[in-house]
């Protein structure tokens, strides 16, 4: 079965600015692939070409096995990340308005509707104007509105922005029964711990370049195991003046370091000046590499004009 | 065309179901007809003022049986009296008298002042009444004084050439006029009398036909405009044009805004025929004419909608879309300042090309229809295909200004960007 997103050697340009360079993935059917990157590297702009909002100037892109816009465009939902909701509209209108749109049939519409309000946690607003609702019922509304036609592909930009947890998980608990109903989800998002735990694949795109493109294991493999996670009674202090620390990411209560040197040693002098509560060796996090790539001051992969995949240079160590 | 209809039968009931629109729907022709109840009412209505004016009758011949005249028509008119005050000439000059009487005009104590030269009578003299006051728009005192001081000065004109007024007066007796329709032979042979002409079938039923698509196109057109900015800058476009082509949405949105033209009109248009039967003018709009209106107005409100529609696509908030608003205004208002022309005279040459020229076509060919005899099919015809021919190239010509339009963020595009978005797609 063909993949349901292909890019190939795609860029886009916006006058003088390369939004996206020569940029190529595969998206396998009942995946959910996440998108990652800073802002401005070009998430939007991709998301926005695979939906063919607008169009590359060179390369290919295929969606469900077709170049043709048109023949997917019932099959595939998108989610923009300013929501675009009527507000004047009822909450029950604009739903049926969008599956009429992706070309169902008023009495599949409805049954469905009532199915998903239940499951997202939304009683008694389908009468009510758009307007009314608070931010986390109008996103979640957006949500249906997106999948209440049973796409085969459903793509979602920062789905999770703005949620509240509990709000967030019933949101989560949606996308991951797409992919078990059979769909493919693409979410871009700045949550790097909810694309570790949710998707079979990660995408970074930096300044327009891929730079990761793999499973989170693939992607970790990379880096290897030079992360250590550790808690202390002194906390930051406990490391001053320690050599091989190549960065510190500070998280109160615990800290990540990556070190250049042997961890054992490394532990042996933080318990020689303060007990140690937590010490774990373990490869980089998704949050740990995202920084390492695009941390300010990088030229940025393909500054040479070449692509670069998977792991990029190491950021300059923290003092 | 599925989407298409989707997208108009939403447009069609998010609009029906507001409540500007039912607002709308009935205040509007309250409002039209409380506005020509008024204007009739204050057209009619009495002035209540009292206006005092001075008389300086150089001629000794008129002051007198001025201020008789006066009289008799203050008794007769029943609203706001002329009061004369005679100024004797005395030693002093004219301007001296005239600046005296300025000084009370500007006081208030006069209302205005008029002169009467000492030759007046004097038909070879070809002297004028002089007419002072300092409220130039108000005709109805001088209007009366120059009337009245005539019929005294024609007067004594024939009574210095000892003829009879009152048998000139019965002489020069203008003969009347009735204005008629024409002849026509029936079927059975006889001849159908000509009907005198109806002043509410002539003017009132054109006038009122001009109005209702005026009315309709506006009511509809325009919210295109606003439609076209709230769905792009609140991003409903992206959601849409994963669904829909541009193309499909613009069209669905035409297609609902002249479903709506069409209702109101059907709406407004019941209620006047109703209202017309009632008076006894059912049958003063011929389906012809129905015809041609519903054929017009639709082309009308595609032409328009799209102009509409192609700006909102380019502009990012309504300040923006002012400045492009206004050339397309001033398309707008064409009819509106040139109907009167065209109801005196529809067959002018200014007429004909009006009712040709694509913007202004629908509104004043309808007009010309209206008017019986109405003009010759060709023109009909002809007009009916320039604004078919206008409607695809505007439609066509929007469809690519959208395309580009709906979806682009930031700065609001200018014409000549538009212009190239129509020749490059």
């Amino acid at each position: 079965m063909t993949d349901a997103i292909a890019l190939r050697h795609v860029t886009k340009r916006f006058g003088a600015v390369t939004a996206v360079h020569d940029l190529s993935l595969s998206v396998p059917r009942g995946s959910i692939y996440g998108f990652i990157g800073p802002n401005g590297s070009g998430k939007t702009t991709t998301l926005r070409m695979i939906m063919h909002i607008i169009l590359p100037d060179e390369g290919e892109i295929e969606v469900l096995g077709s170049r043709e816009t048109r023949a997917a465009r019932d099959q595939v939902s998108y989610l923009p990340e300013e929501r675009g909701l009527y507000k004047k509209m009822t909450v029950r209108r604009l739903l049926r308005y969008y599956a009429q749109l992706k070309g169902r049939r008023r009495h599949e519409i409805d049954p469905a509707i009532d199915e998903w309000m239940a499951r997202m946690q939304l009683p008694g607003v389908l009468d009510r104007p758009i307007e009314t609702l608070s931010k986390g019922m109008s996103q979640k509304v957006q949500f249906i509105s997106a999948v209440i036609s049973r796409p085969a592909l459903l793509i979602l930009d920062e789905p999770f922005s703005g949620l509240d947890p509990v709000n967030a998980q019933v949101l989560k608990d949606a996308v991951l029964e797409m992919r078990e109903r059979g769909t493919t989800v693409v979410f871009s998002t700045h949550d790097m711990g909810t694309a570790e735990r949710m998707c079979d694949r990660i995408f970074m795109i930096f300044k327009g370049h891929k730079v990761l493109d793999g499973t989170l294991h693939d992607i970790q493999e990379q880096y290897g195991a030079d992360t250590v996670r550790i808690r202390t009674a002194l906390g930051r202090a406990a490391f001053e003046g320690l050599p091989g620390i190549e960065s510190i990411n500070d998280f109160g209560q615990m800290q990540e370091l990556r070190l250049a040197g042997d961890p054992q040693l490394f532990l042996q002098r933080v318990a020689a000046r303060t007990p140690v509560y937590h010490f774990e060796i373990t490869r980089p996090s998704l949050q740990d590499i995202f920084v390492r790539i695009a941390h300010p001051g990088e030229p940025g992969p393909g500054a040479d004009g070449q692509e670069t995949e998977g792991r990029s240079e190491p950021v300059a160590a923290a003092q | 065309m599925n989407k298409i209809l989707t997208v108009a039968t939403s447009e069609l009931t998010t609009l029906v179901r507001s409540k500007a629109f039912l607002i709308s729907l009935i205040l509007m022709p309250v409002l039209m007809a409380g506005s020509i109840v008024l204007a009739q009412a204050t057209r009619n209505a009495t002035d209540d003022r009292h206006r005092r004016f001075a008389i300086v009758d150089y001629s000794g011949r008129f002051a007198e049986p001025l201020q008789m005249a006066a009289a008799a028509r203050n008794e007769a008119s029943g609203g706001g009296r002329f009061d004369p005050v005679v100024v004797p000439v005395d030693g002093r000059t004219a301007d001296e008298i005239r600046l005296e009487l300025s000084d009370r005009v500007r006081a208030k104590d006069l209302f205005a002042f008029v002169e009467i030269p000492a030759s007046i009578a004097d038909a070879d003299a070809r002297e004028e009444i002089r007419y002072y006051s300092d409220s130039p728009s108000y005709l109805q005192l001088p209007q009366w004084l120059r009337t009245t001081i005539n019929q005294l000065v024609v007067g004594e004109r024939f009574r210095a050439a000892q003829v009879d007024p009152q048998v000139v007066s019965r002489l020069t007796r203008p003969a009347g006029m009735s204005n008629l329709g024409l002849l026509a032979r029936d079927a059975t042979g006889g001849v159908t009398p000509a009907e005198e002409v109806d002043e509410i079938r002539a003017f009132a039923v054109p006038g009122v036909m001009l109005l209702l698509m005026y009315i309709t196109v506006m009511s509809s057109a325009p919210q295109l405009l606003n439609s076209a900015i709230e769905e792009k800058m609140s991003r409903i476009s992206e959601v849409l044009i994963g669904s829909v082509t541009p193309f499909e949405l613009m069209m669905g949105k035409l297609l609902g805004c002249v479903s709506v033209s069409l209702l109101l009109a059907a709406i407004y248009a019941g209620g006047g025929l109703v209202v017309a039967n009632y008076w006894g003018y059912g049958n003063a709009v011929t389906g012809g004419m129905l015809a041609w209106f519903a054929l017009f107005l639709v082309m009308a409100v595609l032409i328009f909608g799209s102009i509409f529609i192609a700006i909102g696509a380019a502009c990012n908030d309504l300040k923006d879309s002012q400045s492009m608003i206004t050339p397309v205004m001033i398309l707008v208002i064409l009819p509106l300042v040139t109907w009167a022309a065209v109801i005196r005279a529809p067959d002018s040459t200014l007429s004909v090309a009006l009712s040709m020229f694509p913007t202004s076509a629908p509104f004043l060919m309808l007009l010309r229809i209206s008017i019986q005899p109405g003009p010759p099919m060709w023109q009909v015809l002809l007009s009916a295909a320039i604004v078919a021919g206008t409607t695809v190239l505007t439609v066509w010509a929007a469809g690519r200004i959208f395309r580009t339009g709906i979806l682009m963020q930031g700065k609001s595009a200018s014409f000549a960007e538009m212009l190239r978005w129509v020749r490059v797609g």
